[in-house]
């Protein structure tokens, strides 16, 4: 079918010449954000394997729910991590400028929001485990504490994670390696907060509801 | 790839970082958890409408956080990430729908449910 | 919080004890011993010619799409034998042991046949995880790798570093599972394992563990692999490439990694929930303490069904590639071909239960996973019309590749009806967890493995510059298809007659002649094994005769991939080509551009090797090994290590190097005076040197292309 067509060989281009190669910090980010979609797709497991581990019998003859989630305090956590993603944000209007001490600055304010909210989940699994709510007591509570620690697994990695960032902004500056981590560093964060929000009010405040 | 010679911090990726988005998807999101947490905890409305309600909370509050912090829209830089979560949201509801609905059904028809006890079904 | 584990445990060395190598095992124990020859032999074999610093520079640290590509190739065809070996032994297992009474071999402890149901057991569990994950998915795997970026004009894949991560984890998942043959012992749960015998109470020993790592190890490499595909599609297309013009090949593969990608957390869930229960002591699938069995079913197979389409789909692309160049015509149906493949890909996700319709949730539910389970059959439908309104009519030419390709439609056909047969819940409740269930999938299994060969005859002269040998190509195939058919058309029999899967012992007398049908079959598939290792002899012996000596090996391709030099030189194209068209080399043919080379050439930016990727995936080696027979310290040390590691890349970073547009000019006129070259170089006869076989081995020197090593000349960044 294509002989049909009259090809004029003098207008037909046949090697790139103006072709500069890919763009890496969009092609980086991109395929962060698949990751994180499918870190999404792990989370949606969790939730899946929730939603059947959350019958009244799930929880056998141990506590549910109701009898040991406090929602005030979850919120203070939420709070904590909103407010850490806020300042992360914060982190990258200031990369936009090209300020560094803002950049470190705003990631440290993230980090240490970041570590209360791990400090109010540690503090709030040992409560628990005092009032006899560990994961070994019945398959619900499997299932809530897989979905809340393995999120607050990802909290410490981001931790972990901004750490390295720090440690590279100071050594190299805003190279295109580090720009192109602290966009993606960026949407892991953001990304943990959309996943509490269903964490929250699925697991925490539905759980207390019922 | 000449791209790596320019600065980065020119690259649209970081320009597109604006302070009054983040602001307000934080505000948004922290308004909703608050109301979404009184509900709950004063039990203001009948069971069914409180689930509603925090639904709606958790929706809405989703949804700034992906426009305004996520910056997932269908601008040249953004077109992708976009797509790819369109194509992921279906495989969310999918995955935990038919899982619930399958084991609801399941637990109908095989385990004895005393009416009125705490569940989610 | 730690289970404490039946039987004795130190903090040094975990669970692990001398006891638990099986030296008195009369299979095992010669097995390994051979093993350590050959691995000696191999070892000192490499010595002895030099070639670690080669295999070390030009392999182990490569970032090269086509090397890690070929590797994974390799690894896929040794785990393709051992689980044929497997294969071998549950066939004979069954018609040794088929019929009443005693039979057994007394020396080997058996009392039916000659394994006892506990070997029996992780023989086929370790045969379906292997061909499935460790066979089938790195062939697959590795063709994709090597062919994806040429099809749309990449110089390589978006993450050459996380390629080869991807990879050397894949090859840590190997290692476990062939160190479970000679410590410990493998899962006897059947490769998706069941609920809930897999839990510590039923499976006290550290099989179980074994398979949760394994599959750990695959699932992460897949899903890194899965994310740099689809990068490298959407973001590094040559100019012209658009997406009405993409090959089917690279359709399907984006097709299939998004099903990877979105899958194989499920995977991953699913098992460290199981790891969970068994180290945790948790309660997801126990029975009882509210856990429940039939999620872990459920979470398995959420993945367990995208998976054998992640894998098919590949295939089908195969198919779509070969079809064209042996009928000489384009592919029929190209957006139809596409939008099928994707329906494919979709539909994959929403029939998961078909595999559990036993569970017993009612009609409502059934209902919609039977329909949905049919309706697969559509898009797979206008697939098979396609490829065969491909064939109408067309100039065929049935060499080998082809011949592998029209088996696999057949394959195909006889699959996908029974198939359909399944996805009838009435028909299901008869023979689900019957041999014809295993039938089916084999029907299916065996399409991919048939395209896969037909793949690997195709495009074998792009990469080494001469054919394979078609006429043993083609004993190979007949062979294989002689086995297929006496190993698996009985199967149907069997699964009616109502033989049940994984059976030790079949103990009805009335199915003992169908298993020496079978066990006749799988000799002839030893032939067929045979057959393609004298076909790889011949084929490198012979290769000065079988040269290829132009960009296209065939004369009648179609896609990108043909344009560029054969063998393909490191940099892939000398100049990122322009594409004009959907099939671009068929067009230039017929336009008479083919021959027409750039005039001028531009400074390229390429990485650098490194063996950062091998030290990580040696870590999650010992990690998984160390999980296994949970010896804590180093479990936490190789976690620690390989995230210390991780760090110590991305502050260093890869400033890679540059090929100046002089340079490059030079090596596409060497790449071309070697492709064009006549008079065959006097070779040696037999064996090769360099370690790897092109057409032009032995290479004068380091610089040629294929080589892949960087010119020396290239200054770093
Ligand atoms: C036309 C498309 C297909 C249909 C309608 C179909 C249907 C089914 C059904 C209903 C089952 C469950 C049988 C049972 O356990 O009772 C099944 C099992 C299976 N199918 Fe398919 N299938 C199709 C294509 C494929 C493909 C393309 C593959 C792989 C490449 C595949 C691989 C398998 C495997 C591995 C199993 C069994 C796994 C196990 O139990 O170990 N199927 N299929
Ligand atoms: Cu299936």
């Amino acid at each position: 079918m294509h002989s049909e067509e009259t090809v004029d060989p003098s207008q037909v281009i046949l090697w790139s010449d103006d072709y500069e190669g890919h763009d890496p910090i969009s092609t980086r980010t991109f395929g962060f954000w698949m990751y994180v979609l499918s870190d999404g797709m792990l989370f949606a497991t969790l939730f899946a394997a929730y939603g059947v581990l959350s019958y009244s019998h799930s929880y056998y003859t141990g506590p549910t729910p109701a009898q040991f989630v406090a929602p005030w305090y979850t919120f203070i956590q939420t709070m904590a991590l909103f407010l850490s993603v806020l300042a992360y944000g914060f982190a990258m209007t200031a990369l936009k400028n090209g300020n560094k001490a803002g950049v470190i600055n705003a990631i440290i304010a993230a980090m240490v929001l970041g570590g209360v909210f791990i400090g109010l989940d540690i503090h709030d699994v040992l409560r628990m485990i005092r009032i006899g709510a560990t994961p070994e007591t019945s398959g619900g509570l499997s299932a809530f504490y897989a979905l809340t620690q393995v999120h607050a697994a990802h909290i410490f990695v981001g931790l972990l994670w901004m750490l390295v960032m720090l440690y590279q902004i100071l050594r190299q500056g805003f190279s295109e390696d580090v720009v192109g981590r602290l966009l993606s560093l960026r949407m892991f964060w953001q990304f943990q907060a959309v996943m509490w929000v269903f964490i929250y009010v699925f697991v925490y405040l539905w759980g207390y509801m019922s | 790839m000449s791209h790596g010679h320019s600065n980065p911090i020119h690259h649209p990726e970081v320009q597109m970082a604006s302070r009054r988005n983040y602001l307000t998807g934080f505000v948004i999101a922290s308004l909703l958890m608050f109301a979404a947490t009184w509900l709950v905890s004063a039990q203001a409305l009948a069971p069914f409408g409180l689930l509603l309600a925090i639904m709606g909370c958790a929706g809405f509050a989703v949804i700034a956080q992906v426009y305004f912090l996520l910056h997932i829209d269908i601008s040249e830089h953004n077109i992708w990430n976009t797509v790819a979560l369109v194509m992921f949201i279906p495989l969310f509801v999918i995955t935990i729908g038919l899982t619930w609905w399958m084991f609801s059904q399941l637990y109908l028809r095989t385990m004895p449910m005393i009416p009125g006890m705490p569940g989610m079904h | 919080m730690l289970v404490n584990v039946p039987g004795p445990w130190s903090p040094l060395l975990g669970r692990l004890a001398l006891s638990e190598i099986p030296y008195k095992n009369l299979i095992l124990a010669p097995l390994f011993v051979v093993i350590v020859l050959v691995a000696i032999a191999l070892i000192a074999g490499i010595t002895y010619y030099g070639k670690w610093r080669y295999l070390w520079k030009e392999w182990f640290t490569t970032v090269d799409h086509k090397k890690l590509g070929i590797m994974y190739i390799i690894l896929g065809l040794v785990m393709l034998f051992r689980g044929f070996i497997d294969g071998l032994m549950i066939r004979t297992q069954q018609a040794l042991a088929v019929g009443p009474g005693n039979n057994g071999m007394k020396a080997m402890g058996a009392i039916h046949g000659y394994l006892t149901p506990f070997h029996f057991g992780q023989i086929y569990s370790a045969h379906g995880l292997i061909m499935i994950l460790l066979a089938a998915t790195p062939l697959l795997v590795g063709i994709m790798n090597i062919i994806v970026p040429l099809q749309i004009g990449a110089r390589d894949m978006a993450y050459p570093y996380l390629n080869a991560l991807g990879f050397w984890i894949t090859a840590a998942a190997v290692f476990l599972i062939m160190i479970s043959l000679f410590v410990g012992d493998f899962s006897h749960n059947g490769w998706f394992g069941y609920a809930p015998i897999f839990e510590m109470a039923y499976s006290p020993g550290v099989g179980v563990d074994y398979w949760i790592w394994t599959l750990e190890l695959i699932a992460l490499g897949t899903t890194l692999g899965s994310i740099n595909f689809l990068a490298t599609v959407v973001k590094m297309r040559a100019p012209g490439m658009t997406w009405g013009r993409l090959p089917v090949f690279t359709w399907s593969a984006v097709t299939a990694n998004i099903i990877a990608l979105t899958s194989f957390p499920c995977l991953q869930v699913a098992l460290a929930l199981v790891a969970a229960d068994r180290y945790l002591g948790t309660h997801f699938f126990t029975a009882g303490f509210g856990g429940n069995l039939m999620l872990y079913t459920n979470l398995f197979w959420l993945w367990g069904h995208p998976e054998v389409y992640f894998v098919i789909i590949p295939a089908f692309g195969m198919l779509s590639e070969i079809i064209p160049a042996f009928s000489e015509k384009p592919i029929f149906g190209y957006t139809a071909m596409v939008l099928a493949t994707f329906a494919i890909g979709g539909v994959s996700w929403i029939v998961w239960l078909h595999h559990f319709f036993t569970m017993g949730m009612g009609p409502y539910v059934s209902t919609e996973f039977s329909i949905a389970t049919m309706l697969v059959g559509i898009p797979t439908g206008v697939k098979v019309f396609n490829w065969a309104a491909t064939m109408y009519r067309g100039r065929l030419s049935f060499s080998a590749a082809m011949t592998w390709a029209i088996g696999a439609l057949f394959l195909l056909l006889i699959g996908g009806l029974s198939g359909m047969m399944l996805s009838i819940p009435a028909i299901n409740y008869m023979v689900h967890n019957s041999v014809f269930v295993v039938a089916h999938f084999h029907m299916m299994l065996l399409c991919i493995v048939y395209a896969v060969f037909g793949a690997v005859i195709f495009w074998f002269p792009k990469i080494y510059g001469f054919k394979l040998n078609e006429a043993w190509a083609k004993i190979m195939f007949w062979l294989f298809s002689g086995g297929t058919f006496l190993v698996f058309f009985p199967m149907f029999m069997l699964g009616f007659m109502g033989e049940t899967r994984r059976l030790d012992w079949p103990f009805n007398p009335q199915w003992a002649p169908w298993f020496d049908v079978q066990e006749v079959g799988i000799f002839v598939y030893v032939l067929s094994v045979l057959a393609f290792v004298w076909m790889l002899y011949v084929s490198i012996r012979d290769r000065s005769q079988n040269r290829v000596h132009s960009a296209d090996a065939w004369g009648t391709s179609r896609s990108l991939e043909w344009l560029t030099d054969t063998p393909v030189p490191f940099y892939n194209f000398a100049m990122v080509p322009h594409i004009n068209a959907r099939d671009e080399v068929a067009w230039r043919r017929e336009h008479g551009f083919l021959e027409s080379n750039p005039d001028h050439f531009k400074a390229i930016h390429m990485p650098n090797n490194t063996p950062m990727a091998l030290y990580i995936g040696a870590t999650t080696f010992v990690l998984g090994f160390a999980l296994t027979w949970r010896i804590w310290w180093l479990s936490i040390a190789a976690l620690v290590l390989s995230v210390l590691l991780m760090i110590f890349r991305s502050n260093r970073g890869d400033p890679g190097y540059v090929i100046s547009a002089r340079e490059m000019e030079e090596l596409d006129r060497e790449s071309k005076a070697h492709m064009q070259e006549k008079p065959a170089l006097p070779l040696p006869q037999g064996g090769f040197a360099g370690g790897t076989a092109t057409a032009y081995s032995p290479l004068p020197h380091n610089n040629s292309p294929s080589g892949g090593t960087p010119p020396s000349s290239g200054q770093a960044l």
